[in-house]
């Protein structure tokens, strides 16, 4: 009952205000009426009476105040009062409420920016169903993880495992052919997947079905599986596409099934083919293909299924120990092993915008210090009229939380953009794809960590403002007393901001010099002027070896006569653009030895003409040419690193090498030249040792154009169109690029990287000046009448300027004092990600202090100025 | 007649006990307590408001509108019974506490 009477006593306070104070009005004014009656019988005078009960009672707006208070009618009037006050005090200091609005807002926005990335691609989960019993199956050698597992052990593994629902494999690379018939020849993205890949992720195809077991066999029946946008884009829709042959790199293949529009795993490919028991990429232990991606069984662990598998890994080696010695299969949940690669990125990422939300709290901190200051005798006069202490710190908690909101506001509305920013330049579409938005999860946490810093940041500044001293405050001198702590704890500000912003400064400059060094390696080959792309001809068409090489050879000629052409070239795949795939070479005499066969290299095919084109120089011998048919022995151009390793010492030229090519005799080449080495895949690899074989000689569908030409790569590319249409209208020129795009696109990911903390540091910098302008500025104003005096007494403007600056660049030094081991250990965490430059590399570090110390220069110049030509007079005249 | 300031806690401890004797409005409580005291506290009487109002959100007195001898409206004050529970145990402990300062003070 008593709870009841409480509430409804609250809710007459709050709603009902108006008759509650009526009420205490008419209940004090009938204790007066009683009063001045008593008095008037007493003998006085109405006015007597009345003047003398007024006295007895005390003053009555006081009580009648007292009482609300007693009744929390306070709580919401208060806060209203504390909102409407704070409002009208921001929009008296602008610059104030913008500058810290801003400030809070980018560092906010950046961070759940950041936050929204991390969210979609690690914490939630995969978009299958129950995806925290998926797999992913990896290689490993002598107990390390590697990357890809061979067909014939996949097979094995799926069958004498019982951990696993379903055990499935796929390519991790992305194949490409031409689809003709029903439309415009078009390349399509394609990979291999075993029967039941797609039941393993538990993804049912939207039309039709998956794949049987019967295709997962050789010699089984060829059908393939669509995307849902391939299906759209190529078929448009079209529901009786099931049953439908398509016809890829000349062969019909029947469509069986069509997955879902918003499926994915991996990468993005339009067509799904199976992986057939020994057939293409499956056909040797010791060749590599595969991903395994597997579904344990219920009730299975991950440590369970690496134990079983642990088991037939080593039954394995015993029985084939040539392909299988300390060979081994990985099991890591799929969500973590897919997040691997990207874990270094997104590390410092994080680590980036939280150190700049870091350097964006120092300034607001400094920001409200110094308004505090400046507020002092206002505060002090709103004490004395009867605000009392907690009165005062819970009105600058109401600023302070509504400038907290309001950041808030300002960060999230930033946050999608340089979200899309951050996405721009670091692509992470191994994960599941990210798409930018603001979610909720993002909201809640925008708001935590605005809250957050402000209160932080913001909870020092206020309570040492409340602590006024009205007496004090009210006098004159303020500004020589009181503020010295609020200096101090400035100077303290400014310093840890310079000292995050050299973190960050160092990390950018390692990251832009490690690409740089990227973007210097020496290729091997000539990039400039090089046009890039791939033919792929129909092997229904071309179904013989000669008939091959003579539209390869037509084709060379015909764009070596094209004008500008300087050069062609053509070979399986162009270095940077791709991988040539592995080979174990070495002396056939060597073969057979277990473990002691084999160097590793790089092998491609190519057409007479190559290395000329591509500028790579021939050592020794000659080049591959037409007369190294079928019919002739089958020979090799190897390069000068492999010959060397082979062959030490030695002429390498007229030299027999055995390559390993899954069966139980070497196949055997005649080395005929040599050539310098050249960076085969990635620039940050280096170059590495290849073998180049004779295109007559293992006549494949498919080749890289290179063509060396002069003056405009779009004029070359039409040209070269041009002719390629002359001889075959369905052979497209698959996506022609330059040589110089396609280096820049391989080293996409690290030139984000480091873009993006560059972007940061540079803010994080600006941030930094900006406090640091601000503590001087009003270390300048504070100290006028000092300043004054000095130049009343004869000091030069200069020397007034130096001094100021020299306290600026006292707390630069400072916080290079501290930032420059902070750096260090930064620099060692993002050491994987450095090419070229160590994490301690002095030019770096030396050129971070300098630039750091020019700006502050600069920073320190404004206030210095302002210093030196301040009027002696106006100055004693201030206080 | 000396007049002194009355702590809040004792303000409230009288007004429950004036109240115990026979429910009052505002003003006949100041004077009763001035009365009973035989006048030397004189409650500033405003302060009673508040202390009222704090007896009343704690549950220890409850108020009714009555109509006084003049015909106009009161608003009448009684003690509940969880206020006479708390009268009691104020009165108890304020003995306590005064016979306590009395020993003090009557020593040496």
């Amino acid at each position: 009952m008593g709870a009841w009477r409480w509430l409804r006593r609250r809710w007459d306070v709050l709603f009902r205000k108006r008759g509650v104070e009526a009420e205490l009005d008419e209940e004090i004014r009938t204790h007066l009426d009683e009063e001045i009656r008593q008095n008037v019988q007493a003998g006085m005078s109405p006015a007597e009476a009345r003047r003398r009960a007024l006295v007895a009672f005390g003053g009555v707006e006081r009580h009648k105040e007292e009482v609300r208070n007693v009744r929390g009618a306070r709580v919401l009037d208060d806060l209203v009062q504390d909102v409407r006050v704070s409002f009208r005090s921001f929009l008296k200091a602008p610059a104030f409420l913008v500058a810290v609005l801003l400030t809070l807002g980018l560092g906010i926005g950046a961070n759940v920016a950041m936050f929204g990335i991390l969210d979609a691609s690690l914490f939630r989960p995969l978009p299958y169903p129950r995806a925290d019993r998926l797999v992913m199956g990896r290689v490993t050698w002598n107990g390390r993880v590697g990357r890809t597992v061979s067909g014939p052990d996949f097979f094995d593994y799926r069958q004498q495992s019982s951990s696993f629902e379903d055990l499935a494999a796929y390519t991790p690379f992305v194949l490409r052919a031409t689809v003709t018939g029903g439309g415009a020849p078009e390349r399509v993205r394609y990979i291999y997947a075993s029967t039941r890949f797609f039941r393993a992720l538990g993804v049912e195809p939207v039309l039709g079905r998956g794949f049987a077991p019967d295709e997962g066999e050789l010699g089984g029946p060829r059908v393939l599986i669509l995307s849902y946008g391939f299906w759209q884009r190529r078929f448009g829709g079209d529901r009786d596409i099931l049953g439908r042959s398509v016809t890829i790199a000349g062969i019909p293949f029947t469509v069986v099934g069509v997955m879902p529009r918003d499926f994915r795993f991996a990468v993005d490919v339009d067509i799904w083919v199976p992986l057939q028991r020994g057939g293409a990429w499956a056909q040797a232990r010791q060749f590599h293909n595969f991903i395994l991606v597997g579904r344990l069984a219920d009730g299975v662990s991950v440590k369970q299924a690496q134990a079983d598998v642990d088991r037939i890994s080593e039954s394995l080696a015993e029985t084939y120990p040539e392909t299988n010695r300390n060979k081994g299969l990985n099991l890591t949940p799929l969500k973590e092993a897919l997040a691997q690669p990207y874990k270094a990125t997104l590390g410092v990422l994080v680590a980036a915008v939280a150190v700049l939300l870091l350097i964006a709290c120092g300034n607001v901190a400094g920001l409200l210090l110094a308004r505090g200051s400046a507020r002092r005798s206002e505060l002090a006069v709103r004490s004395v009229m009867g605000a009392g202490r907690s009165r005062l710190a819970r009105q600058l908690l109401t600023e302070n939380v509504l400038l907290a909101l309001g950041a808030g506001v300002v960060g999230i509305a930033l946050a999608t953009w340089l979200q899309r920013g951050i996405l721009a330049f670091v692509s992470m579409d191994r994960l599941t794809p990210v798409k930018a938005g603001v979610s909720l999860p993002m909201l809640g946490f925008a708001l935590a960590l605005s809250v957050l810093t402000v209160v932080i940041f913001g909870a020092l500044p206020s309570l040492r403002v409340a602590r006024v001293e009205p007496g004090a405050d009210l006098q004159s001198g303020t500004r020589t007393t009181g503020g010295r702590a609020a200096t101090r704890a400035r100077n303290v500000l400014v310093t840890g901001q310079v000292a995050l912003t050299v973190v960050l400064l160092v990390v950018s400059g390692l990251l832009l010099r490690t690409l740089r060094e990227l973007r210097g390696v020496d290729l091997g080959f000539d990039p400039d002027h090089l046009l890039t792309a791939a033919v792929q001809i129909p092997s229904t068409k071309y179904p013989t070896s000669a008939s091959r090489v003579e539209f390869f050879r037509e084709l060379q000629e015909r764009v070596a006569a094209l004008p500008g052409v300087e050069g062609v070239g053509f070979i399986t795949r162009l270095p940077v653009r791709g991988s040539g795939g592995n080979v174990r070479v070495d002396l056939p005499e060597h073969f057979g030895t277990a473990g002691v066969f084999g160097k590793m290299a790089d092998q491609r095919t190519v057409m007479p003409g190559y290395f000329h084109a591509m500028g790579i120089p021939l050592v020794a011998g000659r080049d591959v040419s037409l007369v190294d048919d079928s019919a002739a022995t089958p020979v090799v151009v190897i390069s000068k690193a492999l010959a060397e390793s082979l062959f030490p010492g030695e002429d390498a030229l007229g030299r027999t090498v055995g390559v390993d090519v899954g069966e139980a005799e070497p196949a055997r080449f005649e080395v005929v030249g040599v050539v310098g080495d050249v960076v085969m895949d990635h620039p940050a690899n280096g170059p590495y040792p290849a073998m180049y074989f004779p295109y007559p000689q293992a006549a494949g569908t498919g080749l890289d154009i290179a063509v060396r030409y002069s003056g405009n790569a779009g004029a070359a590319t039409t040209s070269v169109r041009g002719v390629l249409r002359t001889l075959n209208t369905d052979v497209p020129l698959d996506e022609p690029a330059t040589m110089h795009d396609v280096l820049g696109r391989s080293l996409s990911g690290q030139q984000a990287i480091a873009v993006v903390v560059s972007l940061f540091g540079a803010v994080a910098l600006l941030l930094a000046a900006i406090g640091m302008y601000g503590v001087l500025a009003f270390q300048v104003s504070r100290r006028t009448h000092e300043i004054g005096i000095r130049m009343a007494l004869g000091a030069s403007g200069g020397a007034v300027v130096s001094s100021v600056v020299r306290g600026g660049l006292l707390l630069v030094a400072l916080g290079l004092l501290v930032g420059i081991p902070a750096s260090l250990f930064a620099a060692r965490l993002v050491g994987g990600l450095l090419f070229g430059v160590g994490a301690t590399d002095p030019v770096t570090y030396v050129g971070v202090a300098l630039f750091l110390g020019a700006v502050a220069t600069v920073a320190c110049m404004l206030p210095a100025y302002r210093a030196a030509r301040t009027d002696p007079v106006v100055a004693f005249r201030t206080e | 007649m000396a007049r002194t300031d009355l702590l809040q806690g004792s303000l409230d401890l009288l007004v429950l006990k004036t109240l115990d004797l026979e429910p009052l409005h505002g003003w006949a409580i100041s004077k009763r307590i001035q009365l009973l005291s035989h006048d030397v506290l004189e409650v500033n009487q405003g302060s009673l408001y508040p202390a009222l109002y704090r007896l009343r959100d704690r549950g220890l007195i409850e108020s009714e509108y009555a109509e006084s001898e003049e015909g106009r409206r009161v608003k009448v004050y009684s003690l509940t019974k969880k206020g006479r529970a708390a009268l009691k145990r104020e009165q108890a402990s304020w003995r306590l506490f005064a016979g306590a300062v009395e020993a003090i003070l009557a020593a040496g």
